[in-house]
């Protein structure tokens, strides 16, 4: 699974940098089209929820996705690719 | 399903303020919404006016918008004529406690099977800042310029005392707790009251010493002390500062319930 923002709903209020227990949203610098600056992913790789849901079958932590005020959180499905090894730190 | 598919897509994005608490609590009520397993068709969500009311405006379901403070009293009316409903209220302070006082103290009595959501800005966000009757003392806004002096009401206690079965405060930093909270009003018969503290960048916030978004979440981060924490505060003897907001369960009971199919 991969985290990703929906830009044309994010309005930049940035309540997602100040829940994720691995710091993975960050203030953005630049507006996008819309005016809104949106936040930075840093290694969205290492969300609980892109690693785990799968094998758990159901959505772990999640709780970015809950604080968003504008439903702008989300997980894609990803493609068959190539493994990468993902560092975690505790 | 999963509490994204409660929304109504092309409603989105919402007219809210850039940080308005209320999308939060809209999540965390349709999580909870979710986790029931409830279908749509079954389900009818009803409000009064303000920034909070328009919630049920982007859910998929049945709906209705009422005028200012009748949502309990039209919900009061769907609960009778079909108990088989669930019916869930988005209010505000001001629709609630304000215009509307009547109708919360009437249908804790009652008891009447409702969960009912307050997001309790302390403001009246949609006209412009006016002041509520949960505005903190000292709190300003447009009709309290030099600060209010007023007590504020606390909406919980006044659930609780006039007969709610479940009462329970979060804030819109805990989502967690909150969602939990939703479900377990949901799912205890009889009235069912959550209040849910949200930040209101644009009414409250800005001037209030949150000037920032992040400002005011950070403060109920801070100033939360658990129901049972504060309890053993008080057996000690020791003194809960004025500004802290107490958080938590704050009432279960089982008082016989209006509108539930025997
Ligand atoms: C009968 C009536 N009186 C007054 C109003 C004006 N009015 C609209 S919203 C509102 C206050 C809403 O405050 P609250 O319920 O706290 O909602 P918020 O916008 O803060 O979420 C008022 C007084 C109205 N629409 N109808
Ligand atoms: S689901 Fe949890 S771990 Fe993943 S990005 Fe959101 S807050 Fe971070
Ligand atoms: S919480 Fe949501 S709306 Fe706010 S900055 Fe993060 S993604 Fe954007
Ligand atoms: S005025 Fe306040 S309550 Fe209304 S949408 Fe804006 S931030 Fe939210
Ligand atoms: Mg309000």
């Amino acid at each position: 699974m991969r985290l990703v923002i929906d830009e044309s709903r994010c309005k930049g209020c940035n309540l997602c940098t100040l829940v994720c227990p691995y710091r993975i949203f960050r203030p953005g610098t630049t507006a996008n089209r819309r005016g809104v600056i949106v936040p930075e992913l840093d290694r969205p790789e290492r969300c609980a929820n892109c690693r785990l849901q799968h094998l758990y079958g159901r959505r772990l932590c999640g709780v970015c996705q809950m604080i968003c005020p504008d439903q702008a959180i989300t997980w894609e499905e990803e493609g068959p690719c190539e493994p990468v090894k993902v560092a975690i730190e505790y | 399903m999963t509490y994204e598919d409660w929304f109504r897509e092309d409603r989105l994005p919402h007219i809210y303020c850039v940080g308005c608490g209320n999308g939060t609590v809209i999540n965390c009520t349709l999580s909870a919404v979710d986790q029931m397993g409830w279908n749509k068709e079954e389900t009818v969500f009803v409000s009064g006016i303000g920034c909070s009311s328009r919630a049920p405006g982007y859910i998929v379901t049945d709906s209705l918008h009422t005028t200012h403070g009748r949502a309990i009293a039209f919900a009061t009316g769907i609960k009778m004529a079909n108990p088989d409903l669930k019916v869930i209220v988005f209010t505000g302070d001001g629709d609630l406690a304000a215009i509307g006082g009547n109708h919360f103290i009437h249908g804790c009595r009652r008891n009447i099977d409702l969960t009912v959501v307050c997001m309790n800005n302390m403001i009246y966000g949609m006209t412009g800042g006016q002041g509520s009757p949960t505005t903190p003392p000292g709190a300003l806004s447009t009709t309290t310029p030099y600060g209010s002096r007023e007590a504020a009401f606390d909406l919980c206690g006044l659930a609780a005392a006039a007969g709610a079965n479940y009462v329970a405060r979060y804030t819109s930093y805990h989502v967690t707790e909150l969602t939990r909270a939703v479900r377990a009003g949901l799912e205890s018969p009889g009235f069912s009251f959550i209040e849910a503290l949200v930040q209101c960048p644009t009414n409250y916030g800005r001037r209030n010493k949150f000037r920032q978004v992040l400002d005011q979440i950070e403060y109920f981060k801070s100033h939360a002390l658990l129901v049972q924490k504060a309890n053993r505060m008080r057996e000690e003897g020791k003194k809960i500062p004025d500004d802290m907001i107490i958080i938590g369960e704050l009432a279960r009971r089982n008082r016989p319930a209006l509108g539930v199919r025997k």
